[in-house]
């Protein structure tokens, strides 16, 4: 009986350890479960569904490597209510539309007046656009990126 | 706050459980090892102390509260750790402690719901200041005011209830802080003048916070607080430092800290008494005098080992006042290294969980109000710990959530149901 005793007595006090150990790794995994969400949800929000990345720009234009991220629908153009503002004496206020549909990228001139060029090309419809694909505007290239 | 319909809060549910275990355990454990069987019927206190737990995670559940989930177990783990160690220690205090969770479980709900808009706080910042102060002064006032183990802290009528209004004035002084910073952060942060690398704000926006400073270091002295006036001064510097990201701030506070501290040292006896036990308590005419507890905490430690002694099995009762004053040493020595790792580990958890609050909080004033409350419960276990272990003079510091103590319990439950607070208006901001 008494050693019975004595045994249960430090089966509880060791039970006491573990569970206070359980405890804290429950409380690690909680905290580090929101930080993982914090990054998914701040990711999604600087980052964006993807980038056009900035490849041929001029004095007081934007840095040629610049990230600009992309939301589901972007208007591009000088003027600065644009979600991609392009600062380029050759783009329109209102230049193109670059929007996410149906699991694609796509392109559409918003009748600027010097034309949107993809690959090389003018733009008179909208256009799919597939990653690494060279988007101009006035004097400014972009290129679709996917985001890391 | 806005009433909402109810959200369930199944991550805090489930930490609560463990919780419970936790508490039933080591409740078991100490209660067992002292009276020789395994007496159920005692666990009736615990039991008690749970259920008004998920109360109040009923209550955060039924108003719709969308804020963090994390703290309120973390603390509640916290304070059921208090509750194993109150029953080992002085079991005769145990019910005393258990009223002063239902005030403090009274106040973290007010805290909850009043006042409905939280940034309403900072449009009365100098009414803030002025109940710090009085609640400072109230334990000098002659009939209420009462002086106990050397430290004039207190508040009560003798026999009844005893208060320290310290306590709250913590959490005055911070929202006064967060709330005057937010609105002189600029001038204070760049300033026009600047004299090399030295920012000049103008004398008058400088003047609040040096007063405020100043009154208190005063009745601190009296009071004989070492404890009080430093952690002050350190929610007073580490906001300061938060609000203007100016070292020179710090630099300045942290020399004034150290020439304070020196002339106290030569000036005040207690001060003195203080330094003189860190710094040799084995010596011959202190080990046995003021240096009693000191020494016998570290015997304690000393004992502890990798594993402890085991809950009940350790001696920690040899330690005067150890139920108030030196609950960590009580713990490690029959927890162990391992058991005291765990228990450090849940208070950086909680701050790192209070600063990642603050970080996220929509306006200044809610994001120093939460790191200045964070900073409260990092600092007061810094210092008491380290007290504890003769890395710096003993303090009469509480540690947060597990010593005993009512002013520090209740206190600390409205901290954290600030914190919450701030996290539930993020969370409803961001949606």
């Amino acid at each position: 009986m008494e050693i019975t005793f004595a045994v249960l007595l430090w089966g509880v006090r060791i039970a006491f350890l573990v569970l206070l150990y359980l405890f804290l790794i429950r409380a690690f995994r909680t905290l580090q479960r929101s930080l993982a969400e914090e990054r998914v949800t701040m990711a999604a929000r600087s980052v964006g569904l993807a980038v056009l990345v900035v490849t041929l720009s001029h004095a007081g234009g934007p840095r040629v490597g610049e990230r600009l991220p992309l939301r589901a629908v972007n208007s591009v153009g000088r003027d600065a209510g644009n979600d991609v503002v392009l600062n380029d004496d050759a783009a329109s206020a209102k230049h193109a539309v670059v929007s996410f549909a149906d699991g694609e990228w796509w392109l559409e001139d918003a009748g600027s007046t010097n034309g949107t060029l993809l690959n090389g090309t003018r733009v008179w419809e909208r256009e799919r656009v597939h990653y690494g694909d060279q988007v101009q505007v006035g004097r400014i290239a972009l290129r679709l990126e996917r985001v890391q | 706050m806005m009433r909402s319909r109810p959200v369930a809060r199944l991550h805090e549910l489930q930490l609560l459980v463990w919780v419970a275990a936790l508490s039933i355990t080591g409740y078991l454990a100490v209660v067992a090892a002292a009276s020789g069987r395994f007496a159920w019927l005692e666990l009736v206190v615990p039991a008690v102390a749970l259920a008004i737990f998920g109360l109040l995670h009923i209550f955060l559940v039924s108003i719709g509260f969308r804020g963090d989930q994390l703290l309120l177990p973390l603390a509640v783990g916290l304070t059921a750790i208090g509750f194993i160690l109150v029953e080992r220690l002085a079991p005769g205090l145990l019910l005393q402690q258990l009223s002063w969770l239902v005030i403090a479980a009274g106040a973290f709900c007010v805290t909850i719901l009043i006042p409905r808009d939280l940034s309403a706080l900072s449009r009365y910042k100098y009414t803030w200041a002025l109940v710090g102060l009085l609640l400072l002064i109230s334990p000098l006032l002659p009939v209420v005011g009462r002086e106990i183990n050397g430290a004039r802290i207190w508040v009560g009528i003798r026999g009844i209830a005893q208060f320290e209004p310290w306590e709250l004035v913590k959490i005055a002084l911070v929202i006064f802080f967060a709330a005057y910073l937010e609105e002189h952060r600029e001038m204070l942060s760049t300033p026009p003048r600047r004299i090399g690398p030295i920012p000049v704000p103008p004398l008058p926006y400088l003047l609040p916070i040096v007063g405020m400073w100043l009154v208190a270091m005063l009745v601190m002295v009296f009071e004989k607080d070492l404890g009080a006036t430093l952690l002050f001064f350190g929610i007073f510097l580490a906001m300061l430092y938060l609000a203007t990201g100016e070292p020179f701030y710090v630099v300045v506070g942290l020399l004034l800290l150290v020439g304070g501290g020196f002339v106290a040292y030569h000036a005040f006896n207690h001060v003195a008494a203080r330094v003189d036990v860190w710094l040799a308590p084995f010596s011959s005419d202190l080990r046995f005098d003021t240096g009693y507890q000191l020494t016998q905490g570290l015997f304690s430690l000393a004992n502890a080992g990798l594993f402890g002694a085991g809950l009940g099995n350790g001696m920690p009762e040899r330690i005067p006042v150890v139920w108030s004053d030196f609950v960590f040493d009580a713990f490690t020595e029959e927890v162990g290294f391992v058991g005291a790792l765990a228990l450090l580990a849940l208070y950086l958890v909680f701050v790192y969980r209070g600063m990642l609050i603050a970080l996220r909080a929509p306006t200044t004033f809610l994001q120093l109000l939460a790191a200045g409350l964070s900073f409260i419960i990092a600092f007061q276990t810094l210092v008491i710990v380290g007290g504890n272990a003769k890395l710096i003079p003993l303090t009469g510091i509480t540690l947060p959530f597990v010593a005993y103590g009512g002013s520090s319990l209740v206190t600390n439950f409205m901290l954290v149901g600030l914190l919450l607070r701030v996290s539930d208006i993020t969370a409803r901001v961001r949606r």
